[in-house]
């Protein structure tokens, strides 16, 4: 009761609470939803009761707040449905809509009481969040910036970002280790946190140590899994798709089985899903230069083969026909030399056979010109004989000529004749010794 | 010839004269020269299929070295 001093009337603080109390009590019987912000959680593991941190913001300022606390039995029951429901747990800097009822406590003060929360609400909110992502890399233009990035042939050496413990690690290195093909890859590990809200300032940060030393990596490989699919919606924060949306090297995600794709995944150079299936992309890669390699050296092998066979078939087919070509002329011309030969011989037979004829006509006409000539030519000679016989002077004087000779010449004019010159006459027998008494210059009769 | 192509070059290059002998683009006086270089780009690639050069070292003693570079900076 309170006490009276004076004219005053004094309460103590529990009478003003417990009075608050009462009139918050009657004035706020009923239950009511409420959205609100939920800056922290604070959840105590001890007791398993949160102590969640509402406010209200305006133009990130806020303009309302308030504590509020969730028993253990309806955190638990709210916190299933969150990962039923979001994937994803209670966490800080949520926003919420919840069933809530004032509490007023002597001791505590004022907080709200939360008794449910309504996680489709939250959903709505975190995927209105992840279409923002979505609109503002693409309103930049970088959304699909690291699918143009050019992969190599062979992606050899990879960066990981992932945890050793992991059993997507693992099996992403068995697969890459124990192909049976015998590919080789070079990988270096860069832990990183994989979920919740801390996951996304690790994975920026390990993607930038990477940056630097880019040129000893061929792609980079976020690999998660074996942790469930609660938490992954750190992989739709606008800041990390953004880093890797703009990494100068290929990024590709094997996150695990996330209902939706999330925007990291989105912008990746390629989302495989599973750590496996990102193993057996580049296993998929490897087999895209072996097999047309292995191919390539078959169809050359194969191929040259072919071809030395033809050319040689084709040389053996031509030599055949050269030499059937070849033995074909020679045999006619063989032929032809033997008839020419033959010709020739009967030829110079038959010519010689006619010269033979001819030179026995000839030697039969020579010999009947040659005696024919003997004969007239012994005529002649007969005939010339019978003249020089008859010219011969013994005939001559015998006929009754003689011949008058001065000085032993014969004397053929009067010219060298003088008087008294003594001239011998010749007759046919004997001669007559005379002197010249006269001479006279007689014209020829 | 170079030593020193590149596997992906050398992949396309095989590529080519794969191409060209399919076609019979290639007679038999070239075939010796092809398949030679044929088989040096073969063994450049099924060398890098089977074997990479980098050491982890030496990559965690770069990557240190950038960090200490940007934190004096």
């Amino acid at each position: 009761m309170p006490e009276k001093t004076n004219d005053k009337t004094i309460f103590s603080l529990l009478e003003v609470t417990q009075s608050i109390q009462k009139t918050l009590s009657e004035r706020y019987k009923s239950a009511f939803w409420v959205k609100a912000e939920m800056n922290k959680l604070n959840f105590y593991g001890q007791s398993g009761h949160c102590y969640p941190e509402l406010v209200e913001k305006q133009d990130g300022k806020v303009i309302a707040q308030i504590k509020s606390h969730l028993w253990k039995d309806d955190y638990i029951r709210a916190n299933n449905n969150f990962k039923v429901v979001l994937k994803e747990p209670l966490k800080d800097g949520i926003k919420i809509l919840f069933l809530a009822k004032v509490s007023f406590d002597p001791g505590h003060g004022l907080a709200l009481w939360i008794l449910d929360i309504d996680p489709s609400y939250t959903l709505g909110d975190l995927e209105r969040e992840k279409q923002e992502a979505i609109s503002r890399l693409q309103e930049e233009g970088i959304f699909n910036r690291n699918k143009t990035v050019k992969l190599p042939l062979l992606p050899q050496r990879i960066a990981i970002i992932s945890v050793e413990t992991s059993k997507g690690y693992v099996d992403f290195l068995k697969v890459i280790e124990t192909n049976s093909w015998n590919y080789a890859f070079f990988h270096l590990l860069f832990p990183s946190l994989l979920q919740g809200d801390k996951a996304v300032e690790a994975i920026c940060h390990q993607l930038r140590r990477i940056k630097r030393i880019k040129s000893h990596f061929d792609v980079v490989a976020i690999i998660r899994g074996g942790g469930g699919d609660i938490g992954l919606s750190c992989y739709n924060n606008y800041q990390l798709a953004k880093e890797i949306a703009l990494f100068p090297i290929p990024v590709i995600t094997g996150i695990g089985h996330a209902t939706n794709e999330t925007v990291t995944e989105m912008v990746s150079f390629s989302n495989a899903i599973t750590p496996t299936k990102l193993a057996e992309f580049l296993l998929q890669h490897f087999h895209n230069f072996s097999i047309p390699l292995q191919d390539g050296e078959r169809i050359i092998i194969d191929t040259s083969h072919q071809l030395i066979r033809d050319a040689k078939s084709k040389l053996h087919s031509e030599l055949k026909l050269f030499r059937s070509v070849t033995e074909n002329i020679l045999t006619a011309n063989r032929n032809e030399v033997r008839e020419l030969l033959k010709s020739v011989f009967h030829h110079t037979r038959s010519q010689i056979s006619q010269f033979k004829l001819l030179v026995l006509q000839w030697k039969d006409k020579l010999f009947a010109h040659a005696s024919l000539q003997c004969k007239q030519t012994q005529m002649e000679l007969k005939n010339i004989d019978k003249n020089i016989i008859n010219m011969s002077p013994q005939v001559v004087l015998k006929r009754g000529y003689s011949i008058t000779r001065l000085n032993g010449e014969a004397i053929k004019d009067t010219h060298t004749i003088r008087s008294g010159d003594t001239v011998s006459t010749t007759l046919f027998e004997g001669n007559i010794i005379s002197v010249v008494q006269s001479t006279n210059q007689s014209a020829k009769e | 010839m170079s030593d020193k192509i590149g596997y992906t070059e050398a992949f396309e290059e095989l590529q080519q004269i794969v191409s060209e002998i399919e076609q019979g683009e290639i007679s038999v006086d070239e075939l010796s020269e092809k398949v030679k270089r044929a088989a040096q780009l073969i063994k450049v690639c099924k060398a890098k299929l089977t074997a990479t050069e980098e050491d982890v070292n030496k990559i965690l003693k770069e990557l240190d070295a950038s960090e200490t570079d940007d934190n004096e900076g």
